[in-house]
């Protein structure tokens, strides 16, 4: 339903009239917080700014490219769309420049240029505008972006820049394989992490590892997760539950083989999980509304991220574990319905 | 310190008349006392244009046991039974037109001279409904129909509102800190009536004075308790939810958890009725706002015409909304050709930079409504069904139990008007409701 | 390669043997007529006949023999075509139509305030009793539009609705919508109705609205049939039942108010069977008749408005209606 504001007086010839009237009418309340979707946005990108800034030190311009092309094309896409639909132009709500953002942060540095924007594409018109705009999507548009160019272009999306300083001047970036893509080549080709030396944990928790340009930097990204919780962004029932669980279960597997498994330590700061469960599960359109949902959303994320890292084809899990999830968020939302003041029981 | 679950902290913004002692309004030459001012059967005139009237004297009487009488708040004479608009409901309205003497002469034995603890309870349920008193919070509902449960109600909790929790309105306030005793004899005279020994007088800790200057006058059988700040505290539900832990039924009220909740403006008002055999037709309004070049708290009679409030008040700044109540709940006016009623508890000029006037966007699902919402629903299902007028599905999602205390709106990031969603489908309820 | 080829044709065939059995043993048992009903229905669920969609009602017409035709939206040939089908005839209801009694577009009248809110005239109406300054007149913001299933209403450019009369059906979903009470279902053989419904006086409607009822009463007094009642509280009712249609309240109103379906047709006389009685020329209320008595009348097209009063009383059958 369209409605009637005096914010756009060409639309609306009601800031014209009331100008000749003395006020406005609206039902109570007639005051508001000054939190809008705008602002949210900014703070969700001033919280991946560390993460970011991270992926641009250790992979250099072609990250900073990526970004850039990344945020572009989905502002222009869905302006495009809704100016060919005949739907009011909402591009300055910020969701399309965040999700351009997390898109890119999700993808190699490597990444060619019409890569991204085919990524852009899928995230913008096929998981969000077709589905009708901005709080319709059931899928988190940036990871639908994402798995549909995993699919499509396996080697593109598997070939990870070796991270080396931003003043380094190499000329060609040699490529490497990430830490859990490491560690899944030595569990399924020889059946021990010790195959895999070169395993740490200070590298992935500063950033100093190949992997998507936002996911490096474990520390970054808890810095601007903890931005998030405080500013009251999200809450920390997400990001907490489902590291918990990831925690919980590598940490039993690995008490119980710790040959054959890497230890919560390594899961929680290698590959894509605490981008994931600060900045991708915690996305408001696509996870529960309740508390409550949000325990059992995360809850599920974690198991099935956990599932496709240890015994799944591909070595990491949480776009397809937050995918999946999204699809129970309807039922979960049913599920977990707030109790009322006054039931009568 | 005691609270409920959900609710918000909007600005208070109160220091713009909080400290500003009750002004005595001067007496108008001409009042609109409309005829309903209260919730349930409109009164009744008996009297006609070319009529002489006394203050006090009664104006329209009660049609029914749910309805009050209007009174003349001063003498002079009955100019005609014309129309006003009614604030509530923006429609013109019946009202009795006064035009005043400047005598200002009380109705032959007014005031009176009575210890309301030597009446029987019968006598002051008859005072309290002939002196027209109703609640003064802004519901305006009949006090002697609250205070008269039926008889298989048990009540055991009496508690005085003085919490206030709308923001920019202090008329509570000052009210207990300039005549605490009208308060707490009110007080008193409730608890007779409802064969109460005990009370609590619930007031938000945002009022230090007011709750140290009641603790200090206070008998020992009314306590005075300090609640935290936080709206919507002050309504009743979530009231008796903090001070006692029960909760009221769905589709329930007060009286099925054995509670009645009185405003601290309708004690006092009981006591005026009891004591003295005043019928309420003045009341403490705060004038506030920053659309206001001065604002002022008044005590003000009913009926007096806004224009004249406003001009007492310095006059208006810039202004986009004229509002009656506080900024929450209260209820925008378009013109200023309206008069003061017995539920106008506030006077609210709201500059645009104060005000929300931006377009609504799709619902993000955020979550902060649900986290507002003192009711345990979910706003932002009610506002989506709203924009498709899908009133039935509402009601299954707890429509009903809507009270439109504003918290969700205040906090949706996408600018949603849940609550005039809710009151769309409500309305669509009624009226498919009323086909049947 | 075998062994592919055999689990996958079992599977199929497993399958197969599955749904057919399935579709014999589930199937719902109907009455094969009432499919052909429900196909000659419209199918837009509106609710008019009373029932829960079209199917339903397709249901209780073909099982229930007593059944009356209920639906407003059919045509002449669906009705045909269902009474075909059911074995009985079945009447229709004079055909209703949709119209929009105010003229009171924003161009024309004030607005006491700035309205904030969701763009809905029914929202609207429940927020101090609606922007509009007029309390009788049309809000404007399309609620009638969006309701109607037959998407036979659109909001013009000037602001008001308009109805579309080749997909109106008469189902009166816009008529219950509107929180104004605007929209009247008219016989689509009635012509004209009045487009005010305002019972303020005159003097009270001049600075809400330029073009209402003014409620001066000279419909009223040219009406030949003492079909339109208006008082200075209320403005003109035209009764469809005494309606003729002659059209001369369209031609007396002084604001243009009321409005028609349709242009009547100017006459003319056929010369040859003209036996110039002058009858025609009396009761013309136009005096767009003259002649000379014993020769043929001559219709002057100029002053004919239309009403048909001459070719009722022509005794010779010698008037007819013109395209002109």
């Amino acid at each position: 339903m369209k409605n009637i504001s005096a914010s756009n007086p060409a639309e609306d010839p009601v800031k014209e009239q009331a100008a000749k009237l003395s006020v406005y009418v609206s039902s109570s309340p007639h005051v508001h917080s000054t939190e809008d979707v705008p602002w949210i946005m900014r703070q969700v990108i001033y919280a991946l700014i560390p993460g970011a800034l991270v992926g641009v030190y250790f992979f250099g311009i072609p990250a900073l490219r990526v970004i850039a092309v990344a945020i572009v094309s989905c502002v222009v896409m869905e302006a495009l769309w809704q100016k060919l639909t005949a739907s009011p132009v909402t591009i300055k709500d910020g969701s399309a420049v965040l999700t351009g953002l997390l898109l890119a942060m999700n993808l190699p540095s490597g990444a060619p240029w019409w890569l991204v924007v085919i990524g852009s594409l899928v995230a913008i018109i096929i998981a969000k505008q077709l589905f009708g705009g901005i709080g319709n999507n059931p899928f988190n548009p940036a990871l639908v972006g994402r798995v549909f160019l995993l699919i499509s272009f396996p080697v593109a999306m598997t070939t990870w820049p070796e991270p080396r300083s931003f003043f380094s001047q190499a000329a060609d970036a040699a490529t490497g394989a990430t830490p859990l893509g490491a560690l899944k080549t030595a569990i399924f080709e020889h059946g021990t992490i010790a195959a895999a030396p070169g395993l740490n944990l200070m590298d992935p928790f500063l950033g100093n590892v190949g992997g998507s340009l936002g996911e490096i930097s474990a520390l970054a990204l808890i810095l601007g997760g903890i931005y998030l919780i405080a500013r009251r962004i999200i809450t920390w029932h997400i990001p907490v539950v489902y590291i918990a669980t990831v925690a919980v279960l590598t940490g039993i597997l690995w008490l119980v083989n710790p040959e054959g498994y890497a230890s919560p330590a390594f899961h929680l700061v290698a590959g894509g999980l605490m981008l994931g469960a600060f900045f991708m599960a915690t996305d408001m359109v696509t996870s529960p509304i309740t508390n409550t949902g949000k325990v059992v959303f995360a809850i599920g994320c974690g198991v099935i991220t956990v599932v496709i890292r240890l015994w799944g084809g591909y070595p990491e899990g949480v776009s397809f574990a937050i995918l999946i999830m999204n699809a129970f968020v309807p039922l979960i939302n049913r599920a977990t319905k707030p109790a009322k003041f006054g039931a009568v029981r | 310190m005691k609270t409920f679950k959900g609710g918000i902290h909007p600005p208070e913004e109160k220091q713009l008349v909080k400290d500003n002692p009750i002004v005595d309004f001067p007496l108008s030459s001409r009042y609109h006392v409309l005829v309903q001012q209260h919730l349930g059967a409109p009164a009744k005139p008996v009297v006609k244009a070319g009529d002489e009237v006394k203050k006090g004297q009664v104006l329209s009487e009660p049609l029914g046991f749910v309805s009050v009488p209007v009174h003349a708040p001063t003498s002079g004479r009955v100019r005609e039974i014309g129309r006003i608009v009614h604030p509530v409901t923006g429609l013109l309205a019946p009202c009795i037109v006064i035009d005043a003497d400047g005598r200002d002469e009380w109705a032959h034995g007014l005031p009176l001279e009575r210890d309301p603890f030597a009446m029987s309870r019968e006598e002051l349920m008859d005072a309290i409904k002939a002196a027209g008193v109703v609640g003064m919070g802004g519901a305006t509902f009949p006090t002697h129909v609250k205070l008269s449960p039926p008889k298989d109600k048990t009540i055991d909790t009496f508690i005085v509102n003085g919490a206030e929790c709308e923001p920019y309105l202090s008329s509570d306030h000052r009210l207990m800190l300039e005549q605490p005793e009208r308060v707490l004899k009110g007080t008193g005279v409730i608890m007779k009536v409802l064969g109460l020994n005990r009370a609590t007088i619930a007031i938000e800790a945002n009022k230090p004075d007011a709750l140290r200057l009641m603790r200090e006058k206070a008998p020992a059988e009314i306590q005075v308790e300090a609640l935290k700040v936080k709206y919507p505290q002050g309504a009743e539900k979530q009231l008796i939810n903090a001070l006692t832990g029960r909760e009221v039924p769905s589709g329930g009220l007060p009286m099925d958890v054995g509670a009645v909740v009185q405003n601290a403006g309708t004690c006092a008002a009981v006591w005026d009725a009891c004591a003295r055999g005043i019928p309420l037709i003045e009341r403490i309004t705060s004038v506030t706002g920053r659309g206001i070049m001065q604002p002022k708290n008044i005590r003000v009679r009913v009926g007096t015409p806004l224009r004249e409030v406003i001009d007492f008040c310095g006059g208006l700044n810039s202004v986009a909304k004229i509002i009656f109540g506080g900024p929450m709940m209260g209820i925008a006016q378009f013109t200023q050709d309206i008069a003061i009623m017995k539920g106008t508890s506030g006077v609210l000029v709201l500059r645009e930079e104060d005000t929300n006037i931006t377009a609504y966007s799709a619902c993000i699902s955020c979550g902060r409504c649900v986290e507002a919402c003192p009711m345990g629903l979910i706003p932002s299902v009610l506002s989506k069904l709203g924009e498709k007028g899908m009133h039935q599905k509402a009601v299954e999602n707890n429509l009903l139990d809507c009270v439109e205390c504003g918290s969700c709106t205040y906090v949706c990031p996408a600018n949603r008007p849940i609550v005039h969603f809710v009151k769309h489908l409500k309305a669509l309820s009624r009226a498919a409701g009323a086909k049947k | 390669m075998i062994s592919s080829i055999l689990l996958l044709g079992g599977i199929g065939f497993l399958a197969a043997l599955v749904l057919g059995i399935s579709a014999v043993t589930f199937a719902v048992k109907m009455d094969p007529r009432e499919q052909e009903v429900l196909d000659q229905l419209p199918g837009a669920n509106c609710g008019a006949c009373g029932y829960a969609g079209c199917a339903a009602f397709a249901h209780e017409i073909t099982v229930n023999p007593e059944a009356e035709m209920a639906c407003p939206a059919v045509n002449e040939k669906a009705l045909e075509a269902i009474s075909a089908v059911l074995g009985r005839s079945l009447g229709g209801s004079a055909p209703l139509i949709a119209c929009i009694r105010c003229k009171g577009a924003p161009a024309e009248t004030t607005n006491r305030y700035g309205y904030i809110g969701p763009k809905d005239c029914r929202a609207a109406q429940i927020v101090a009793g609606g922007p509009k300054g007029c309390q009788y007149g049309c809000l404007g913001l399309g609620t009638c539009e969006e309701v109607c299933p037959f998407e036979a209403i659109i909001m013009g450019e000037d602001g008001l609705p308009r109805v579309i009369e080749s997909l109106c059906t008469g189902c009166g979903k816009c008529v219950s919508a509107c929180p104004r009470g605007i929209i009247q279902l008219i016989p689509r053989t009635g012509n004209y109705w009045v487009g005010c419904v305002s019972k303020d006086t005159a003097k009270e409607m001049k600075p809400l609205c330029k073009v209402g009822c003014i409620k001066c009463g000279i419909c009223g007094d040219v009406c030949p049939f003492d079909a339109i009642t208006v008082s200075k509280t209320a403005s003109a009712e035209i009764d469809q039942d005494k309606c003729q249609r002659c059209g001369l309240c369209v031609s007396a109103c002084p604001t243009g108010v009321i409005s028609a379906l349709s242009v009547p047709r100017k006459v003319h006389i056929i010369a040859e069977k003209c036996k110039g009685c002058s009858i025609c020329e009396q009761v013309c209320p136009a005096e767009a008749i003259s002649g000379k008595v014993k020769e043929p009348y001559l219709v002057n097209e100029g002053k004919c408005i239309g009403c048909g009063l001459c070719i009722e009383k022509c005794p010779s059958d010698a008037i007819e209606r013109i395209i002109s």
